[in-house]
């Protein structure tokens, strides 16, 4: 393959006294659709969010070691760990972009979704107001947002769960970013629409040819988007390769565990409601 | 911004609802007025005529007659109720004035003093409480804290007068007196609305700093909240600036609780109106209201604590109206 | 909840710890105690013209705060003129609480109509600016300790009224209440043994701020000069004095600053209160 144009170093981030993530590597290529699996509080949402440099907000007391090198457009690599503020700015949203968990609370409230679009576009492409909000409409429609000139004007408390998500990718993608880390964005929805969303963000996938990391904690999800994969428990890196091997072959005990929990096709027939996972209990594997 | 409210079909009718309740409000208001002057010892004509008018038995013969006092009491609030009606809210026999005209004189410079003491401790209580909001632990938030803690216990006219004593005696650049200068009286309008502007700077801060203070705190523990807030995170996510994001995104939402107080405090903020334009001076309601009580000039005071109310009635629908723009999620609703 | 452990004995702990709080607290026990038992050290009658005018503080080792524009000792004023002011603010707290509480309880517990017209009687007394109708009251009554008490109280209520109301609406859906209910405890049962117990935290913490609303109520009338004429009271001080303040500060900077600690101090107490009582929400 081709140089990564995201690479993370040894990554060690320690909040006080608690390790969130415990030198963690992995490369991310361009086109390459990489999952994070773990269970809650593994340390996957800590690294996505190092990675944008969005981890600081709020708690000062945080201290990240490593390196996280990022190649922009232009071939040239840097440290995301060295980089300032106002240069963090003009990659996120533009360079690397990211999608959120909770599409019923991370678009705000009091603005229209078109102006919430319309301000991205505006911020990084340099577009006057038509012409961002020519972009957001054509965003709009590539994520099969029926009525698309409506939605725009209309508030997010206005939208279904799967609509706002739908809102959320088209804001992503609006500035067509090389790198997308997609934070369980089908978590909070519900199974139909998973499916759905899931479905249209490969699709996308497949025209911008993005890198997409995403961060799950659902084999399913894993199986169905992803190339490769990067387990993680406890903070630490537990075993990366590609879908195929891992699923075929999976090496440590913990992720045996984790496929096995996966429900089997047709296992569900005639239940209303997804079942919940049962709590794994394996022991830590030794390295 | 006005379109969107006006777009919006739905606020004619609640408009038009809160303009109707707002007149029963009012209406409530006249007939507890009505019935504070019968409960108060005493006949009514005298009460009506001012204990210290050295109302004579001629005037008392025709306030029984225009009150209709010997007639039952219904009939006695339905008298009052229509005098109302056409603009006649009685007659001062201490001023020698109707009451309407009385009222009429002071009401501008009481809106003036209470706008500009609205507008000071807003701005500057959330300009305070999100700077304070951005580091919970620093400098400022403790400044925060403690200034509204001393502004919540500050009686309102002592800080007043301890300003007077500051500005008369030590600085001598504000005026601590009255709303204009004499000598200025034939000066071109625009000296003139400086001069305005120049005596009202003490009285405005007077009454500011007590609210200040308490929407720097309010304000604080609101953009705190919504600074924890998913779509915080995800407005930084975009790559906006910190202060975009700050005054943009975190304060819109902030700001609505703090409307619903500005709200409230309307009523309060009159009250204070009172107190400081007594020790300032000012010619408004509060020093006219003042200047009755003492001399128990009962038509005045019900008049003016008529106004007020209706000051108090038209903040709480402009409060209602802006509260629905800034917050979509109660559009369309009644 | 938990019967092992009293959460009014967590609470005190909490508030134990709390500095603000706890100088508030002697603070204010500090000016209750000079309030009653002040006389007893230093006698002397604050209306008695006793010394020159405009004494200044620490000039006069008998006048240690000065005199006012009478001749009339300050430190004497002072510790009478507490009195009237707390007492004012104690009872027309209760009485803020006791009608608050009522009209809100009735209104949150029963809801339909009767929490309609006890929420519309709510906002209208809303309507009315607080000191406006307070000074009219009082002067159509004739000024006294127990009218003024009383205006204080007549308009303060609505905010309780809200607060209680919120807290039933609140509590009333919650099991424990639907148990006493299934078990047929009567309607005035629930309200005052199972619901407002449970609303106590936050209606002690109003009670606490009303206070302190309520005294500078007291003192802004009596500085209107609508106290009691015959009783002396902080405010009234500042407001015979403020005419004569280019000559004379002290009588009445020593009144407001008695005023502006009496009220601190019970604010601090009802903050510490309401994080004693709220842990979570501490530093908010």
């Amino acid at each position: 393959m081709s140089t990564p144009i995201l690479s993370v170093k040894n990554l060690t981030v320690n909040f006080g006294g608690f390790t969130a993530v415990d030198d963690l590597s992995f490369n991310l290529y361009p086109g390459q659709k990489l999952a994070i699996v773990g269970e809650s509080g593994s340390g996957k949402s800590v690294s996505a969010l190092t990675i944008m440099q969005l981890v600081t907000l709020g708690t000062r007391a945080e201290i990240a070691e490593g390196e996280i090198l990022f190649t922009k457009s232009d071939g040239s690599v840097i440290d995301l760990l060295k980089t300032s503020e106002a240069d963090m700015r003009k990659i996120r949203g533009n360079d690397i972009a990211m999608i959120f968990q909770e599409p019923l609370t991370s678009l705000n409230p009091v603005f229209t979704t078109g102006d919430q679009v319309v301000e991205a576009v505006q911020l990084h492409q340099g577009l006057d107001r038509d012409a961002a909000q020519a972009r957001a409409l054509e965003m709009f429609e590539r994520v099969r947002i029926p009525r698309p000139e409506k939605v725009l004007n209309d508030f997010p408390h206005q939208l279904s769960g799967g609509m706002r998500q739908r809102v959320m990718i088209a804001m992503a993608l609006s500035c067509d970013p090389r790198v997308l880390i997609a934070d369980e964005p089908t978590t909070a929805l519900d199974v139909t629409i998973q499916a759905q969303i899931l479905g249209l963000m490969r699709e996308l996938q497949k025209d911008t040819g993005s890198a997409v990391m995403m961060i799950t904690h659902d084999m399913g999800v894993v199986a169905e988007f992803a190339d490769d994969i990067v387990v993680m428990r406890n903070s630490k890196l537990v075993e990366q390769g590609s879908v195929l091997d891992i699923f075929s072959k999976p090496q440590a005990r913990y992720t045996q565990a984790l496929l096995a929990a996966v429900p089997q096709l047709g296992s569900m027939t005639g239940e209303d409601n997804p079942r919940r996972f049962d709590l794994i209990e394996v022991p830590e594997d030794r390295k | 911004m006005l379109r969107t409210i006006f777009e919006d079909l739905n606020v004619s009718k609640f408009l038009t609802q809160r303009i109707a309740y707002g007149l029963l409000l009012m209406v409530g208001v006249v007939i507890l007025n009505f019935f504070l002057i019968r409960l108060a010892p005493g006949d009514p004509a005298l009460v009506i005529a001012g204990e210290m008018g050295g109302a004579t038995e001629e005037v008392l013969t025709s306030i029984r007659e225009e009150y209709g006092l010997d007639k039952p009491i219904l009939i006695q609030l339905g008298l009052y109720l229509g005098n109302l009606a056409t603009g006649d809210l009685g007659f001062s026999f201490f001023f020698n004035q109707p009451v309407a005209s009385l009222i009429a004189d002071r009401i501008g410079p009481t809106i003036l003093l209470v706008l500009t003491a609205q507008f000071l401790s807003v701005a500057i209580g959330v300009f305070l409480g999100v700077i304070a909001a951005r580091n919970p632990r620093g400098v400022i938030s403790g400044f925060v804290s403690v200034f509204a803690a001393i502004g919540y216990a500050v009686p309102v006219f002592w800080t007043g007068i301890m300003l007077i004593i500051l500005f008369a005696a030590v600085f001598p650049i504000f005026p601590v007196e009255g709303m204009s200068s004499v000598k200025l009286r034939d000066a071109s309008i625009f000296i003139r609305t400086l001069d305005i502007m120049h005596h009202l700077v003490l009285p405005a801060f007077t009454l500011a700093i007590i609210y200040l203070a308490q929407y720097a705190r309010l304000c604080r523990a609101s953009m705190l909240e919504v600074l924890a807030s998913d779509y915080v995170r995800t407005a930084h996510a975009k790559g906006l600036t910190e202060r975009k994001v700050l005054f943009k995104h975190a304060l819109r939402n902030a700001a609505l609780p703090i409307l619903t107080v500005a709200g409230l405090q309307f009523g309060n903020l009159i009250s204070g109106a009172l107190l400081v334009e007594t020790v300032f001076n000012w010619p408004g309601m509060g020093r006219l209201a003042f200047d009755s009580i003492l001399r128990r000039d009962y038509p005045t005071i019900l008049g003016v604590l008529f106004f007020a109310s209706a000051m108090v009635v038209v903040a709480n629908i402009l409060t209602d109206l802006s509260y629905r723009w800034a917050d979509p999620r109660l559009r369309g609703k009644s | 909840m938990n019967s092992t452990s009293s959460p009014g004995r967590e609470a005190w702990r909490m508030f134990r710890r709390n500095v603000p709080a706890m100088a508030g607290l002697f603070v204010l026990i500090g000016v209750i105690g000079a309030t009653l038992y002040g006389q007893l050290v230093y006698a002397g009658n604050p209306f008695e013209i006793v010394w020159a005018p405009h004494e200044l503080p620490g000039a006069t080792a008998e006048f240690p705060f000065g005199t006012d524009y009478l001749g009339r000792d300050l430190v004497a004023g002072l510790l009478k003129g507490g009195a009237p002011t707390l007492a004012v603010g104690a009872a027309a707290a209760l009485l803020t609480m006791v009608i608050g509480i009522t009209i809100g309880a009735l209104a949150g517990f029963y809801g339909g109509w009767a929490d309609t017209l006890l929420m519309r009687v709510t906002e209208f007394f809303q309507v009315l600016p607080a000191l406006l109708f307070a000074m009219v009251l009082v002067t159509l009554f004739s000024p006294s300790l127990i009218t003024i008490a009383i205006a204080i109280g007549v308009v303060s209520w609505p905010q309780t009224a809200r607060l209680t109301r919120a807290e039933f609406l609140k509590i009333r859906e919650l099991e424990y209440v639907r148990a006493a209910r299934s078990i047929g405890a009567s309607n005035s049962r629930i309200i005052w043994t199972v619901i407002l117990p449970n609303a106590a935290p936050p209606l002690i913490v109003s009670a606490t701020l009303t206070v302190g609303v309520a005294i500078l109520f007291e003192a802004g009338l009596s500085f209107l000069g609508l106290g009691d004429p015959n009783v002396m009271s902080w405010g009234l001080m500042i407001g015979a004095n403020r005419e004569y303040i280019l000559d004379a500060w002290w009588p009445v900077a020593f009144p407001g600053i008695a005023i502006f600690l009496t009220v601190l101090a019970v604010s601090l107490i009802g903050d510490g209160l309401n994080d004693a009582f709220n842990p979570k929400l501490r530093g908010r």
